[in-house]
């Protein structure tokens, strides 16, 4: 499983790290917003529903999950 | 790659502009039938003029993806916000330089993070819970006003907090509506003009200034915890670890207010309607919610989140009835789309009701359907904009449609008073809204019992 996130769309909402903190975190960033940071770009499969989760309730779609 | 390999080809242009006023008259009569006629006539890019402004409509989902990425260097938001500089305040947001915008609009996201939205779905249900307490059995109500207040008094707990909620006296809401009354057509021209409007708004917003300051120093001399976004803005800081001054406070929580209310308010009263008019929907509706409340849990945030038919149906309210018309950028620099220049100085505009009504897209745009698939391109539906500015505020505004209606449609029967298509937008207003009136009866459902 690989993620994938567009920091172009991310504006810090923090529900990633709310579902998945072992994946996703969310820190201060030069260009306004705070911003998503991926803690694992291939997280183990282990994770793969929080990961889903995080991607799906986004608010602004910033998280794509391929595999 | 050279200039003079670039073959750079003309922007389409809109016929029928008339000298000195180009295409205002047709803009003012009818915004989104305009907008249409835009596209229709020259498709992803059409240039018209207002005045000597020339703008460029940029529809379709990859115009629309190209002017929700550009940065704010290239296409800026400040220059089409100068009216609402004195509703905020001096020194808030628009009225500031680009990078003291981008830490403002950091800590005004905040607000709305996941950490305060688990508070806010609990904190809408009750406000819904309120105020309906306030209904007879059955009777008859104008849903725009009612929706208009309900949405003042969740936004109004969500952000200044439960116990200013309840204190909230009849001053309070006398001066949010002079600032309201302030946003008017001639106010986008020159908002400093000797009017009548102007004077009642910058006296609300310095008495505004004088209430919240009052707040913000209550709050810091006690030990109470909040979870609002007062609290959000009042610990917020700069880059350099400098706090927000009251004024910017206020500032962000009216501008807060400002983003959130009509604009809910709006997609309630439509929700409702929507749902009268498709009665096949509003039972899928109730299923779901009975199933997700048939252990009587409580209306929270994971429980919204478990309503996907509901979303959906909400998500095509926002299709057909966007709450904004146009959004505008000005050009900062010489912006490039396709083979394309729209050069600096120029307007662009991207337009959520054309958008959604683009039929390669939205097969049969017109037809109400719950169950239309979600498009591929992430551009193509724009009722919250999209990018790095789309409203941070679109989570929020999902839960709170989500927490008004799972109570509202477990406590009352709705049914329309009007015929179904007698209830329309109206458009002559700065903003599209529901227009007044739209009555609907209601009737208190029996009690229900969870499990039986």
């Amino acid at each position: 499983m690989k993620v994938i996130v567009d920091l172009d769309l991310c504006q810090g909402h923090s529900v990633c790290a709310g579902e998945c903190p072992e994946v996703f975190a969310v820190e201060e960033h030069a260009d306004g917003y705070s911003k998503v940071k991926l803690l694992l770009e291939h997280p183990p499969e282990g994770l793969r529903a929080q990961v889903q989760a995080a991607a799906k309730y986004c608010p602004n779609r910033v998280i794509r999950v391929e595999d | 790659m050279t200039p003079t390999t670039v073959q750079r080809k003309p922007i389409p242009q809109v016929s029928g502009a008339k000298p000195g006023g180009g295409h205002l008259e047709e803009y003012q009569a009818n915004q989104p039938k305009f907008m249409m006629r835009c596209r229709q006539e020259c498709g992803d890019l059409a240039e018209y003029r207002l005045m000597d402004q020339p703008y460029v409509l940029m529809s379709g989902p990859d115009a629309q993806e190209a002017f929700c990425r550009a940065p704010d260097e290239v296409l800026g938001q400040a220059a089409a916000y100068t009216a609402m500089v004195p509703v905020f305040g001096k020194g808030v947001l628009f009225d500031t330089p680009l990078d003291v915008l981008k830490q403002q609009l950091r800590i005004q996201v905040d607000a709305v993070r996941y950490q305060n939205m688990k508070e806010y779905a609990t904190v809408i249900a009750n406000e819904v819970r309120d105020f309906t307490s306030q209904w007879a059995d059955s009777g008859t109500l104008e849903m725009v006003d009612e929706f208009l207040r309900l949405t003042l008094y969740t936004s109004t707990s969500c952000l200044l907090g439960v116990d200013f909620r309840r204190r909230m006296s009849a001053e309070f809401s006398r001066l949010y509506r002079d600032l309201e009354h302030a946003v008017i057509a001639i106010a986008f021209i020159d908002p400093y003009l000797p009017l009548p409007e102007f004077a009642a708004r910058d006296r609300a917003r310095a008495r505004l200034g004088e209430m919240l300051e009052e707040i913000v120093n209550q709050r810091r001399a006690s030990d109470q915890e909040y979870h609002d976004a007062l609290n959000t803005f009042m610990t917020g800081t700069y880059d350099d670890g400098r706090p927000l001054s009251p004024h910017e406070i206020t500032g962000l929580l009216i501008a807060t207010m400002f983003a959130g209310h009509h604009t809910s308010s709006g997609a309630a009263t439509w929700t409702l309607v929507e749902l009268l008019r498709h009665p096949e929907c509003l039972r899928t509706v109730r299923d779901e919610l009975q199933e997700v409340f048939k252990d009587g849990g409580a209306v929270s945030q994971h429980a919204m989140r478990a309503m996907p038919k509901l979303e959906s149906f909400i998500r095509e309210v926002l299709r057909l009835h966007p709450p904004l018309v146009t959004l505008i950028r000005v050009v900062e620099q010489d912006f490039e789309y396709k083979d394309h220049v729209i050069p600096k100085g120029y307007r662009v505009v991207m337009s959520p009701a054309v958008a959604h009504l683009i039929a390669d897209v939205f097969p049969e745009p017109w037809r109400f359907d719950m169950n239309r698939p979600e498009p591929e391109h992430l551009f193509a539906w724009i009722a919250f904009g999209g990018g790095r500015h789309k409203c941070a505020g679109n989570a929020f505004a999902i839960l709170q449609l989500k927490a008004i209606f799972a109570t509202l449609l477990r406590r009352f029967d709705f049914e329309l008073v009007d015929p179904p298509e007698s209830y329309t937008e109206d458009h002559t207003g700065m903003t599209v809204k529901p227009k007044a009136p739209m009555q609907v009866r209601y009737r208190a459902r029996p009690v229900t019992v969870p499990n039986t």
